[in-house]
């Protein structure tokens, strides 16, 4: 057993307002550069779509992710061999249009034209080459379904689904979904690094771009199944999330999770057996990827993991931060939370508790027994195909939780007459009620976000070294 | 003897431009790391990359390993291998003929893109522009050689390549050799001493330790956490 340690975080998709507001300070802090100005590490995306970039999911384009079949665990984009050979022209790279040409305004204009019959326009033109540009896509161009009974019918998350149904007025459902990227614990852009620049964190497993030694090869860009690496075109560098480390260091929340209006986010420490990651990525069967990936995190409670992970060097403050980790209470606890497209084989460590929804339209039956039906105008087989390779059971039985919840709340708030059974059914005790309760409808800050500080035994005078952290701006 | 002009150019450039190459590169290495890449375009123009680069690389990449092992060899000692001077320079010839017509064909692509396509023109630096018209006349005059000139270098240039790789230059053996030959050294020679100045510096970080290494790597931040 060799116990690592890892930073993730959990979003309540529940509650996200779609507000951006999570986007915003990470721009401003992050990539307010030339050359950056398409990125956001941070982006919020209406669902169903196509999202940013487009059609990032569909891996038959994009060739991101792992290949596994039990005895084998391949890049899907090609090995070694393949991507030495074609460094020249990387074919899997996504085209800045998939994103989006990103753009400014003729702000000028609107001050210095000189007086006339109408009023000064400002045109968009476009931050690459400076000219007037025609606006066709966008970061966020299917903003609340906008277009979306077009683009959307590319959704992969509709397989095994009508799409076409669920893109009509009358069914429409949709929900946003933040996007960060996923730190994984089996991160196929580090794999796909031909120079070695990318790297996991040993002491909290946040990957990162070492910007001194990366060559501009380009192959993480592409290898990220969730296509958050970020090519740098002024500066021929890639670039991705940092969880804001500077900040997880100092024991503060990144500043996404900060910010979040909705307080859908939560940090914590997940203890993981680095030895098993292997095996569990490679597992055959998609849908079995998932319980893998829990198996592979270790109990923080239990005596023998805590005797080990002492042994190995685990500092005690995250050995505390891991016991009381909302990661793991959402994640592995109460199985409320799961990892976005399990099947791309990355092991990715920033999960979502899947979304309620309302009755479907002109709902006749009196069932809404979640075992049973599909009752709920968000299709369950949509949600697992987004966070469970299509294997409905675990997000039936996370909603029906949720579901749960909600009644025993409303039972003793309006009704002032506890209904046990709804509990009984769901499997939450009475305490745990109380707890599911306060993390989730609560979220007080101290609750969000459990982080352990990290020493710093290089830093001899941290006032001199503010600021020094992050993307080299010069040069 | 030769005149003064000879000596300054192949007796005394050659050395001045392989010194700025070593200390440039050494200087490049450790004042800007963080622009030691090959500044890929591809990103804002993919589709019209993919024939020149790849032209382009494999074609420059085989001459620079013909010019490396066909000019540093000596005859001699082929000769005991069984490969004599017509064998060798017909190998020569032919595959520079081949790979010199494939990288200017590739280079030609490139610079036209590098200069009509929009966003590859905003995102350039003149540095890289002027790269590109550097390589294309140094690959130029190299391949018009091998299909028009074709002299003998085995006992002129190659010799003299020789001597000043082990210090001991004799510009004398440059005296035969034509005119359209020195112009192609003396290109090649100034790219040489450009080259640590530009996006060239991506030619000495082949990533071959990729397959040396596991898929995953960690690293430390902080060494000595108590
Ligand atoms: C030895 C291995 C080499 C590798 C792995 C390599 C790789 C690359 C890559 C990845 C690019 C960026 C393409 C893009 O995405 O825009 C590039 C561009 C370039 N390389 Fe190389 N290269 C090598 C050798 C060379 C050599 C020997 C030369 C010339 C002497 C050369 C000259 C160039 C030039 C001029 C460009 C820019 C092309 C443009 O205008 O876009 N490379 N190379
Ligand atoms: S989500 Fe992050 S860690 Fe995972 S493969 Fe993509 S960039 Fe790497
Ligand atoms: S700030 Fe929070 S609620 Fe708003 S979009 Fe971001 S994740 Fe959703």
């Amino acid at each position: 057993m060799k116990i690592k340690a890892q930073i993730s975080m959990v979003m309540n998709l529940d509650k996200c307002l779609g507000c951006h507001t999570c986007s915003i300070p990470c721009k401003q802090v992050w990539t307010n550069r030339q050359g950056a100005e398409y990125m956001w590490l941070n982006n919020v995306e209406t669902k169903p779509g196509i999202g940013y970039p487009k059609k990032w999911e569909n891996q038959e384009i994009h060739k991101g992710g792992w290949l596994g079949n039990d005895k084998d665990l391949r890049l899907r984009s090609g090995g070694r061999l393949k991507k030495f050979a074609g460094i020249f022209h990387n074919p899997d790279l996504p085209r800045i249009d998939d994103y989006y040409e990103p753009w400014t305004y003729d702000y000028e204009l609107l001050v210095s034209s000189p007086a006339g019959q109408r009023q000064p326009t400002a045109r968009p033109k476009s931050s690459i080459t400076g000219r007037h540009i025609e606006i066709d896509w966008g970061p966020n161009w299917e903003d609340d379904l906008a277009g979306a009974n077009e683009t959307a019918l590319d959704d992969v998350n509709f397989s095994g689904l009508e799409k076409e149904v669920y893109l009509k007025f009358k069914d429409v459902f949709m929900f946003y979904l933040p996007r960060i990227c996923e730190h994984c614990l089996n991160p196929a852009c580090v794999a796909s690094c031909p120079s070695g620049a990318l790297y996991k964190r040993d002491e909290d497993g946040i990957v990162l771009v070492d910007q001194e030694r990366c060559r501009g090869w380009r192959y993480c860009v592409s290898g990220c199944p969730y296509k958050k690496v970020y090519f740098n075109w002024a500066k021929g560098r890639s670039e991705k999330c940092v969880f804001c480390y500077p900040r997880i260091e100092s024991g503060l929340p990144t500043l996404c999770a900060h910010s979040c209006v909705g307080r859908i986010r939560y940090i914590g420490v997940i203890l993981y057996d680095a030895d098993k990651i292997k095996p569990a990525a490679s597992t055959s069967n998609d849908q079995e990827v998932y319980k893998a990936h829990l198996e592979i995190m270790l109990n923080p409670h239990d005596a023998d993991v805590v005797f080990e992970a002492r042994a190995q060097g685990i500092p005690e403050t995250f050995l505390i931060a891991a016991q009381k980790s909302p990661v793991y209470k959402l994640a592995v606890e109460w199985g409320l939370a799961f990892p976005p497209h399990p099947e791309f084989r990355t092991l990715p460590m920033v999960w979502y508790v899947p979304p309620l929804s309302p009755l479907i339209a002109g709902w006749e039956g009196s069932e809404t027994d979640i075992a049973k039906s599909d009752f709920m105008r968000i299709p369950f087989k949509y949600l697992a195909n987004l966070l469970s390779a299509g294997e409905e059971t675990p997000i039936r039985f996370a909603l029906k939780r949720l579901m749960a919840l909600r009644k025993w709340m409303r039972s003793l708030r309006v009704d002032h007459k506890p209904n046990y059974q709804t509990l009984d059914e769901a499997g939450i005790t009475g305490p745990m009620a109380d707890e599911m309760y306060r993390i989730l409808a609560i979220a007080k800050h101290d609750d969000r976000f459990v982080i352990p500080t990290t020493k710093r035994a290089d830093s001899e005078n941290m006032y001199n070294d503010r600021g020094t952290l992050g993307f080299p701006t010069k040069s | 003897m030769g005149s003064l002009f000879q000596k300054l150019a192949f007796q005394v450039f050659p050395y001045i431009a392989l010194t700025v190459f070593v200390v440039g590169h050494g200087y490049r290495y450790y004042a800007d790391f963080y622009q030691w890449n090959s500044r890929s375009s591809e990103l804002i123009d993919r589709d019209s990359l993919k024939v020149g680069i790849t032209m382009f690389h494999w074609g420059i990449i085989f001459t620079f390993f013909g010019h490396f092992f066909g000019l540093l060899t000596p005859q001699d000692f082929l000769n005991k291998l069984g490969i004599t001077s017509e064998i060798h320079e017909f190998v020569a010839l032919y595959t520079g003929m081949l790979f010199g017509t494939m990288a200017f064909v590739g280079l030609l692509i490139l610079l036209k893109r590098r200069l009509l396509k929009p966003r590859v023109h905003a995102a350039s630096s003149t540095n890289d522009v002027i790269v590109l018209i550097l390589l294309v006349f140094v690959v130029f005059v190299g391949t018009y050689n091998s299909y028009v000139k074709r002299f003998d270098v085995l006992y002129t240039i190659a010799p003299w390549i020789r001597g000043i790789v082990t210090l001991t230059p004799d510009q004398s053996l440059m005296n035969p050799v034509p005119w359209s030959y020195k112009i192609h050294i003396l290109l090649a020679l100034t790219l040489l001493g450009f080259s640590p100045f530009t996006r060239l510096v991506h030619i000495w970080s082949i990533p071959v330790t990729y397959f040396l290494r596991p898929y995953i790597s960690f690293r430390r931040r902080f060494v000595d956490i108590p």
